[in-house]
């Protein structure tokens, strides 16, 4: 608030440039195209060549971002556009990546026949499992999806099936980045297309108010049902690919960490933009790895760098990029 | 009392406020009146330093720029600058729009939580009070908030706000959605509050029928600009008050 006697305000106003090509359908110029095209096709180059300029170190670590950042977007499609805040990270992978490791090591499946599979029936059991607390709103999802991975990592241990402790060995090795970021870039713009059709309209108005939605006689149940099935698809994808990266699938295929780094990732990125998160997972990720010769003191950093993000810039890294992007500002007199 | 000159507010580059000036003199009711999207709530969120809050948070979750300018005098102080919570120690107490009260709270709990910055003697005798002026709230005092219907509700809305010890009671829509009934009540009990605490009252309503009565001086908002202002029966005599807000 400022009262000084020369009152000036900071205006923010739209670009010409994404005025004019806001409408899709009437581009005008090449500059135009280029002002639309020029985001996308930094982020799909620059996911395409990634492979082949990091260093032979960092060669599984591209593996790995793809990975959280396929459970990001899985949480922030739950959280931003659904309304359902989803732990589940961890419960997807551990189920996606048992699967893929049954499916490879018991039937003898190739890695391309059982990830897409393993991917299925995984998301398929996962929402089967999570479907009595979808009609239920407030923080149930998080407690239920939080405490599976924690239920079967006990199961596994106590019964001593699936490898027990030991985890399943000798899953086929099948580590190809091109796979995991195609898919990646599939899904992201899959879900950004998905959010603004009629199906992603519902979903959001179930976040918003889900009394209206029921009142408009649409069975809230059966579009969140949707809706984790979707979540839990990239999740269980991550998983698979993960069991064949590490050709294991054991017990810390539960681990927490699947269910929080996605969460931070989601903070720095920006939330409900999609592609932040994803950002944000390609950030935090490297980092995480990067600092491993810090030890536990890793953490710490870890935690201030959030700590940092979540008080001086809550909006995101997208939201304040594309601010940046489309707007302009200036001093105008009052 | 309180007088705020050239108050503007800015949602992004939409003009909520536009220049406007308010008074309200001791022991003075002021009533505010205006459609929907006039500013009221703009006003009484300035007037109350929210505005301050709510532009803190969409900065920080990046949405949209909120711009205040003007100047607040308040006893002969300038508040402009000055947080809510700061405000309302010096008096200036909100009554929101909608009630906001505390629903899962029971009733007594609701004034006790209004009365934070009352001392204890004062808390117990305001709630005398409120039950005196609102039998109504007396018998219920164990319902939680929520069970309460509409007119209970605004009660305890007015009786929180009176908790705090208000020497400026904001009141925001307080006939919104009652009965003709309940309004008279509530109309008429405002106007004891005035008189028996001696508190100055600024009330905004869009239906000016039933509150014109008892404000003494009245400003008009249209699209964020005080368009009229003037003492009670000179605006109850101008033919375009009463067309656009008495429905005569």
């Amino acid at each position: 608030m400022n009262a000084n006697s020369e009152q000036r305000r900071r205006e923010r106003l739209d670009r010409g440039i994404k005025v004019r090509s806001d409408g899709i359908y009437s581009l005008m110029s090449y500059r135009e195209l280029c002002y639309l095209v020029l985001p996308r096709a930094v982020l799909i180059t620059g996911m395409l060549i990634l492979p082949l300029v990091v260093p032979t170190y960092w060669q599984k670590v591209v593996s790995y971002v793809c990975i959280y950042a396929l459970l990001t977007l899985s949480f922030d499609f739950l959280a931003h556009f659904v309304g359902l805040v989803s732990l589940g990270g961890a419960f997807f992978v551990g189920t996606g990546g048992y699967f893929a490791a049954i499916l490879n090591t018991v039937l003898g499946l190739p890695p391309l026949l059982s990830i897409p599979i393993a991917t299925i029936l995984g998301a398929f059991i996962c929402t089967l499992l999570l479907l009595p607390c979808l009609p239920l709103r407030g923080v149930y999802f998080a407690i239920v999806t939080l405490m599976y991975p924690l239920l079967f990592t006990r199961v596994i241990e106590a019964l001593n099936i699936l490898g027990g402790t030991d985890g399943m060995v000798g899953v086929t090795n099948f580590t190809n980045h091109y796979f995991i970021i195609i898919m990646l870039l599939a899904f992201l713009f899959g879900i950004r297309r998905l959010v603004n059709q009629d199906l992603g309209l519902v979903l959001r108005a179930v976040k918003d108010n889900d009394q209206a939605v029921r009142a408009s006689g649409m069975s809230i149940t059966y579009y969140k049902t949707i809706a984790v099935f979707i979540g839990s698809v990239m999740g269980c994808l991550a998983g698979a690919y993960l069991a064949h990266v590490f050709e294991w699938a054991g017990l810390s295929s539960f681990a927490l960490d699947f269910s929080i780094l996605p969460i931070a990732a989601t903070v720095i990125g920006g939330a409900g933009t999609l592609v932040g998160p994803v950002l944000g997972a390609f950030i935090l990720v490297p980092l995480n790895e990067w600092l491993r010769d810090f030890g536990t003191l890793r953490i710490v950093i870890y935690a201030l760098i959030l700590l940092a993000f979540i008080v001086f810039r809550s909006e995101g890294i997208m939201v304040y990029g594309m601010r940046k992007y489309h707007q302009f500002e200036k001093w105008v007199k009052v | 009392m309180l007088d705020a000159t050239g108050l503007m507010v800015f949602y992004e580059n939409m003009l909520a406020l536009n220049n406007v000036s308010i008074r309200c003199g001791e022991n003075q009711i002021v009533g505010v009146f205006g459609a929907n999207s006039a500013g009221k709530s703009t006003l009484m969120y300035t007037l109350s330093g929210i505005m301050e809050d709510i532009r803190r948070k969409e900065e920080m979750a990046g949405g949209e720029r909120i711009s205040v300018l003007g100047r607040i005098n308040y006893l002969g102080e300038e508040i402009m600058d000055l947080k809510p919570a700061k405000r309302a120690k010096k008096g200036i107490v909100l009554c929101p729009e909608r009630r906001r009260i505390f629903k899962e709270c029971n009733v007594v709990e609701n004034l006790r939580i209004g009365g934070y910055l009352a001392s204890a003697g004062q808390a117990k005798k305001t709630i005398e009070y409120i039950f005196k002026i609102f039998p109504a709230l007396e018998k219920l005092q164990k319902r939680i908030g929520g069970f309460l219907s509409g007119g209970e509700q605004q009660m305890l809305a007015i009786g929180r706000a009176l908790m705090a010890q208000p020497k400026l009671l904001l009141l925001d829509e307080p006939l919104l959605g009652l009965s003709p009934l309940m309004q008279a009540v509530l109309v008429r009990t405002t106007k004891e509050i005035r008189e028996q605490k001696g508190i100055s009252i600024i009330v905004t309503e869009q239906y000016a029928r039933p509150v014109l009565p008892i404000v003494d001086y009245a400003f008009i908002l249209e699209n964020g600009a005080a368009v009229l202002e003037g003492g009670r029966d000179e605006l109850m005599n101008n033919p375009d008050v009463r067309s656009a807000y008495f429905g005569i």
